[in-house]
């Protein structure tokens, strides 16, 4: 019994260790955002909280007009993350509750975009963007990203587990198609939309190579190019404490998502692990 | 009672489109015009406040100004943007992007304009080793708006701590090894000098002595198809510098601005960097700094130091009035208290004469002498010839790759100073071989 | 439980599947298909920044490319920087998952613990760790000169160190994902299993080789594959910010150079060339990992 207590006791010791070691770099984020640019520059480096945390945030916020960045990543995160999945539920809902001609071709079709990530195409689909006149909008960060392999395949992995005693009592109902899909299927699949809106937004709240060349505009920017742009300071050594307490804020949306939706996340992960 | 009907129709159709059309007429709209550029943080704010007074005074016109990225980004989007016809009227583009521009046929030469909206200029208030930058055969294409060059900052703190005259900083090559064994030796600095910009500074060190860099006139007189930097001169500047790194004197610092972090935190003594970091370097630097023309190579012959920094670029196809909008903005950028207002504000260049005269007058320059170093150092250099002029090469961003990664090389003893050197002509004269080959 | 689909669900709606995977197709023709062939077609042409001519060139810049040291350079750099993440990686994050998996109390506080740096993009992974190290004012060079009597950490000019530090930064970032899959993957491993083991003498070491990683393989292979995903492509953000690059082209990773050759150089025949072969190194990386998933996973039935 001893022995089972000792085993525990030193299991919580490590797994705290590991936890401080590998959050250690955040931690330190946090710390610096409490400075003043001298005191982030002290030498030996401090490790001591400041009291600057608020004032560098507002720095932050007006250098690079976070209020706008926010609304613009929030809605291009939120939104595409919704489209993906109201697509991704339309196709794995055809894909396994239908025959049709063609479904042997399209779905590895639509398994192609894995292999086709944005780096692949990146020139092509930039000059696609500016001869439809959507450099700066909205369409041009969101319609590229409309297509989630991730999605059918989840999707369609579950519904292949719902049994058809299902569907067919449906049917007898009178339901159709449709409102099968509508008021049934979908409400189960709530764990795994929540799962995948999980993913969906903290893909898209951390894009930043299409928004580096899709938009130009300080109103449209994404939130990963607001960091960016607060790095680049003109001529100067950085001034890491505004930068972190920028960082900091940066992280907090999709921390927040995560959080709570944390449930569901996990679930869909086990899910998917079923095979 | 049919006919009443459509005639009440006719006219309800008349007078709603006459109330669309009437504002059109009765207001007179605004000349629009764009500006992209990529000045950021302090200096992105003097743009707008110029561009706020220009449009306070020119109540024709509305200019707006778009800060697009970094020099990079800029020119990508400008392209793409002229590709699919919504290019700004004017453009921002480095100095490395001159010859980019030139070859695009996107481009007014901006002494053409004021024949276009039937004006006459005198070019000659230019401050002409800025305006040679930008000339070809002594016409101008591009407006100078933000220009600076390089000189050698130095920390006249730790020159005192080690012995040396402050005010007294190395002159060559020679007496900056002197210097900065005897700095070393003091226990001042672990290492004594570094670069901004190492590969910008190797161009430098080549105009600064009249040295081509590259053929045809340094691209001047045709396209440059070959670089002249593995010859018998940048052997021997590379060799020198990989010498002063052996010595622990000359210490690599990365590219950009990044050996400036050391400077200011006093662990280096020299740092030869873009007359554009001088504010950032005064306010973040605990100590006094002094700054001073580029060390010499003594036995050869004098040049001049490099313009640096942008241009704005006007672009083809624009209506005459939105040219004559621009051609108002490029004038007014001319004017004498906005070209202090720039230079104050920034640190960069006044591009005008009667501007410098102000800066003069006022004492500006005895205030703070190292605002005065940069300048006198282009005033004073030559200006008549390709070499002194700088080089100017199509691909230019990735040739000044190459430059940076054999300074890298010879300097951490990786290859010897013309083996790298040949690798970086080698590959140099491929791009350029190609860019030539596309533009026939 | 897979379900038998032979048979129609909802018989007489010949046309409702088309209209419902049509927006995904019409997505995928438009916006990855065709610039695709784009860009493959592009890779055999050479064009001026303004595309003011463009000259056919045929396999002129592929040979360029796979003769070019700066390219093998980059290959080699994102192949020991991909095999860092991938493989430390997933070593630290089983080792951690299976400490993880056990009956202790708090495991819930754990998984939080661990899996919120998921939400930590790799641009701000990159700030974050780009400030630890800088070169003489960071906290790592400090420890380290303190360790070593006065070693200089500058990853600035040292290109190896470069690729080493954005590395551990990267690794460090997909740390949180890995765990929770591996933890998944754990936990789906029937207890049965281990017991008998245990039961037939086989020390914990053993059952892990012999029971756990084998059942673990789906898990594994998927992970692989995203992981390497994220170095190839999702992990451009942090290289931006921390090194551009350099220094002197040893965190040039593909990604990055192509990045580079299309928007900094302004080469588009070259951009596309380098876009047609990661697009063959990461589908022959794709067809691997699906063989290699339903072989293995068939096995561990």
């Amino acid at each position: 019994m001893a022995s089972r207590l000792w085993k525990e006791g030193a299991s919580h010791v490590v797994l705290i260790t590991l936890v401080l070691i590998i959050t250690f770099p955040v931690i330190y984020a946090l710390i610096v955002s409490t400075l003043t640019y001298q005191q982030a520059y002290e030498f030996p480096p401090r490790l001591i909280p400041g009291t600057e945390l608020w004032p560098n945030v507002l720095e932050a916020w007006e250098r690079i007009n976070m209020g706008r960045v926010f609304f613009v990543t929030g809605v291009v995160s939120a939104g595409t993350a919704v489209v993906k999945i109201v697509l991704s539920l339309m196709a794995a809902f055809a894909y396994t509750h239908f025959k049709f001609r063609g479904r042997a071709l399209l779905f590895p079709l639509t398994m192609i975009t894995q292999m086709l990530p944005l780096p692949v195409r990146i020139l092509p689909t930039f000059e696609m963007m500016a001869s439809f006149h959507w450099i700066n909008t909205y369409s041009a960060l969101t319609f590229p990203f409309f297509a989630s392999t991730t999605g059918i395949l989840l999707f369609r992995q579950f519904y292949m587990t719902v049994p058809r005693d299902l569907s067919d009592a449906a049917r007898v109902d009178g339901a159709g198609p449709l409102r099968y899909f509508i008021q049934i299927l979908i409400p189960l699949s709530r764990t795994n939309i929540a799962a995948l809106f999980v993913i969906e937004f903290i893909f898209m709240w951390s894009q930043y190579l299409w928004p580096l060349i899709v938009t130009t505009t300080a109103d449209m920017r994404m939130m990963q190019i607001g960091i960016k742009m607060l790095i680049a300071t003109d001529q100067i050594a950085p001034a890491w404490n505004v930068i972190m307490a920028g960082t900091i804020v940066a992280m907090l949306p999709p921390l927040l998502v995560l959080m709570l939706f944390r449930k569901s996340f996990a679930e869909g992960i086990a899910m998917q692990s079923q095979k | 009672m049919l006919i009443n009907i459509r005639r009440w129709l006719m006219i309800g159709l008349a007078l709603i489109l006459g109330a669309c059309l009437m504002p059109e007429v009765a207001l007179a709209k605004k000349i629009e015009i764009t500006l992209w550029h990529a000045m950021s943080g302090s200096n992105g704010k003097v743009v707008d406040a110029i561009v706020k007074d220009f449009n306070a005074t020119h109540p024709d016109f509305e200019l707006k100004a778009l800060y697009t990225g970094s020099y990079e980004e800029t020119m990508t989007k400008y392209i793409a943007a002229y590709r699919s016809r919504t290019a700004p009227s004017l453009v921002q583009v480095y100095e490395v992007g001159t010859q980019q521009m030139l070859s695009s046929g996107a481009v007014i030469p901006v002494h053409e304009i004021p024949g276009m909206v039937g004006e006459s200029w005198d070019w000659a208030q230019y401050v002409i080793p800025i305006t040679n930058y930008y000339s070809t055969d002594g016409k101008l294409w591009s407006m100078p708006f933000n220009s600076s060059t390089t000189m050698l900052y130095y920390n006249k703190d730790l020159y005192a701590k080690a012995g040396l005259d402050p005010n007294k900083p190395p002159k060559t090559w020679a007496e900056l090894e002197e210097h900065g064994k005897k700095l070393i030796s003091s226990g001042a600095v672990p290492h004594v000098l570094s670069f901004g910009w190492p590969d910008w500074q190797l161009e430098q060190t080549f105009a600064a002595h009249d040295q081509l860099f590259a053929n045809n006139e340094n691209g001047r007189k045709g396209l440059a198809t070959k670089v002249l930097i593995n010859g018998e001169f940048g052997t021997m500047v590379l060799t020198t510098w990989a010498r002063l790194a052996k010595e622990g004197i000359f210490i690599y610092g990365g590219p950009e601005y990044a050996a400036n972090a050391a400077f200011q935190a006093g662990q280096i003594a020299m740092l030869m960097q873009s007359t554009s970091s001088l504010a950032g370097i005064e306010k973040g630097s605990p100590f006094k700094v002094g700054t001073t023309f580029l060390p010499r190579f003594e036995g050869y012959p004098s040049g001049n130091s490099v313009i640096g920094g942008a241009s704005l670029w006007v672009t083809k196809g624009q209506s005459k009035d939105e040219l004559r909008a621009v051609w108002a903005f490029l004038k007014y950028l001319g004017r004498p208290e906005v070209a202090v207002q720039w230079h104050k504000g920034t640190g960069y260049f006044p591009s005008v004469n009667s501007a410098v005269q102000t800066l003069l007058d006022e004492g500006w320059f005895s205030k703070d002498q190292n605002y005065l170093t940069a300048f006198l150092q282009i005033l004073s250099g030559r200006r008549d010839t390709a070499a002194a002029t700088g080089v100017r090469m199509g691909p230019f961003v990735q040739i000044r790759e190459f430059e940076r990664t054999a300074i890298e090389k010879s300097v951490s003893g990786q290859l010897t100073p013309k083996a790298a050197l040949d690798e970086a002509a080698r590959k140099a004269d491929q791009l350029l071989s190609d860019f030539a080959k596309l533009q026939r | 439980m897979a379900d038998n689909i032979e048979e129609e669900r909802f018989p007489g709606h010949p046309l409702l599947p088309y209209i419902l995977i049509l927006p995904s197709v019409a997505v995928i023709v438009v916006f990855l298909v065709v610039p695709f062939l784009q860009s493959v077609i592009g890779s055999f042409f050479r064009s001026t920044a303004f595309g003011t001519k463009t000259v056919y060139v045929g396999l002129d810049n592929y040979t360029r490319l796979l003769t070019a040291s700066d390219y093998h350079n980059s290959a080699i750099a994102t192949l020991l920087f991909a095999g860092f993440v991938m493989v430390v990686g997933l070593a630290v994050s089983l080792a951690i998952a299976h400490l993880l998996n056990q009956k202790i109390r708090g495991l819930g506080f754990y998984q939080v613990a661990f899996i919120w740096t998921y939400a930590i993009s790799p641009a701000v992974a990159g700030a974050i760790w780009a400030l630890m190290f800088a070169p003489s004012t960071g906290i790592v060079p400090f420890i380290v000169a303190a360790l070593s009597g006065g070693y200089l950490l500058n990853w600035m000019t040292n290109g190896p160190l470069a690729l080493l530090v954005v590395s551990i930064a990267a690794t460090w970032n997909m740390l949180g994902y890995n765990i929770v899959f591996f933890l998944a993957g754990l936990q789906n491993i029937p207890e049965e299993f281990i017991d008998s083991a245990r039961v037939d003498g086989a020390g914990p070491w053993r059952t892990f080789w012999d029971i756990t990683f084998p059942m673990l393989s789906p898990t594994t292979t998927f992970l692989l594959f995203v992981n390497m995903i994220y170095a190839f492509f999702q992990v451009f953000g942090l290289i931006d910010i921390m090194t551009h690059g350099g220094p002197g082209d040893a965190t040039n990773i593909l990604i990055y150079k192509l990045y580079r050759d299309a928007f900094l150089y302004l080469d588009s025949g070259a951009a596309s060339a380098q876009s047609i072969i990661v697009f063959v190194v990461i589908s022959m990386a794709a067809v691997v990992q699906l063989r290699f998933a339903t072989r293995r996973a068939i096995y561990a039935r």
